[in-house]
């Protein structure tokens, strides 16, 4: 039921209506599904995103109102560990009794039932530790990466690190920037690097443009292969 | 720098660069690429949805989808530029379905291509072009019914009762508008 029909032809021929809009309804939602669930009728939509994208070159382009960068802001701080930070930072500067409550609760929590990683890798130099690279994933909550830069963690000049996965079998996975100095990054994973993690016993770091690799694999030299440890 | 006075694949290697950035929670990136591309997909979205208060709401459903899956989007899944308007466009026809807002009326078929004006586009050419090309293959009403669907977000339905032709045909046009495109494209 939740499975394309094995019919090329019919999946190009919905896969356009679905990118189109025409495709509506059920029919639509079962698509979406499909499209999820399978390589090649998402290769039929993305063939038909990229080409259709073009109807849109004479759309005026239209300038939204600052309100609604400001909502974005708001609704993504439950999200971003830097927004986070900062909107932490505000509502303690109101002294809010209530807040340093909750907060000393959740810490205490937290203590009680400290978080278990449960894939960890680190990367060293001779000179130390560079990252401590670890992978939480808890029942009922949405697993997550944390990595911790070592205070020998420099940015190289004019370039940045990048983190890969290396799942066995497939290209590796980008799992982003590193951070540097004792800095430390705090994230969701999406479902394609989890799924990447899944297959990996070891990650790689390479040298990379600023901002990371700019096709989506490593194009500069891979500095350290490490391995990824499953802990139990 | 706009969008207009970069080239394409400049644009684009730029939207896939502060998207990595945003996978990995910087959201400097986030704001650098909303100032890049969000007159465009609100473009898009005042369009499809009409009411500015509903395409507004849908530009931040929009950018936060964005933030959460910047990890998913890659090069060789197709370029950023398609990849968010894409998030855009889906997330309208969800909006015009759950609030079956009134969609765009636009009877009258687009004016004899207005060829004279050099848009600045250069966010679209490489694909532009081809499909411009292929477009050719198709009737006046064909490609009306195509722009109709895919920029004002109409359902067959809606289509069929803007131009007044019954709905088995107004199907059976974009059936055959899609199957022509598709032969073009893949040429």
């Amino acid at each position: 039921m939740n499975t394309p029909p094995n019919n090329p032809e019919l999946i190009d021929r919905l896969a356009a209506e679905y990118v189109l809009g025409t495709l509506r309804g059920a029919a639509r939602r079962r698509f979406a599904r499909w499209r999820a669930s399978s390589t090649s009728v998402d290769q039929r939509c993305l063939f038909w995103e990229e080409r259709l994208t073009a109807l849109l070159k004479d759309l005026k382009p239209v300038q939204p109102p600052a309100r609604v960068w400001r909502g974005i802001r708001r609704r993504i701080a439950s999200t971003a560990p830097g927004m986070r930070r900062s909107l932490v930072r505000n509502l303690a500067l109101a002294a809010s009794v209530l807040l340093v409550g909750v907060l000393a609760i959740l810490w205490y929590r937290r203590e009680l039932v400290p978080e278990r990683a449960t894939q960890v890798a680190t990367i060293t130099a001779p000179a130390g530790a560079l990252w401590q690279v670890e992978i939480f994933s808890r029942a009922g909550e949405p697993p997550r990466l944390a990595i911790r830069a070592g205070a020998q963690a420099a940015r190289p000049a004019g370039h940045d690190y990048e983190l890969w996965a290396l799942p066995q079998g497939g290209k590796p996975v980008s799992l982003g920037v590193l951070p540097y100095v004792q800095g430390s990054l705090r994230r969701a994973l999406t479902s394609r690097e989890l799924e990447a993690l899944g297959r990996s016993t070891q990650l790689a770091v390479s040298l990379e443009p600023p901002g990371g690799s700019p096709t989506g694999q490593p194009t500069g030299a891979i500095v350290f292969v490490v391995p990824l440890q499953r802990s139990t | 720098m706009t969008p207009a006075t970069q080239t394409e694949s400049d644009l684009d290697a730029q939207l896939q660069q502060l998207l990595s950035r945003c996978a990995a929670a910087d959201d400097a990136a986030l704001e650098r690429l909303y100032e890049l591309v969000s007159p465009t997909l609100f473009g898009c979205l005042t369009r499809m949805l009409r009411r500015r208060s509903v395409a507004e709401e849908a530009l931040q459903d929009v950018f936060v989808t964005v933030w959460q899956r910047a990890g998913q989007l890659r090069p060789e899944r197709g370029r950023a530029m398609a990849w968010l308007v894409s998030i855009a466009r889906y997330r309208a026809i969800d909006l015009l379905r759950r609030e079956r807002l009134a969609p765009a009326l636009l009877a009258e078929p687009p004016e004899a291509p207005a060829a004279a004006e050099e848009t600045p586009e250069e966010a679209w050419p490489a694909g532009a072009t081809l499909l411009e090309r292929c477009l050719e293959l198709l009737t006046q009403q064909q490609r009306h019914c195509l722009e109709l669907a895919f920029v004002a977000g109409n359902s067959h339905e809606d289509i069929a009762g803007l131009i007044g032709s019954p709905l088995g045909t107004v199907k059976s046009w974009i059936r055959r508008a899609l199957r022509t495109l598709r032969t073009c494209l893949e040429s």
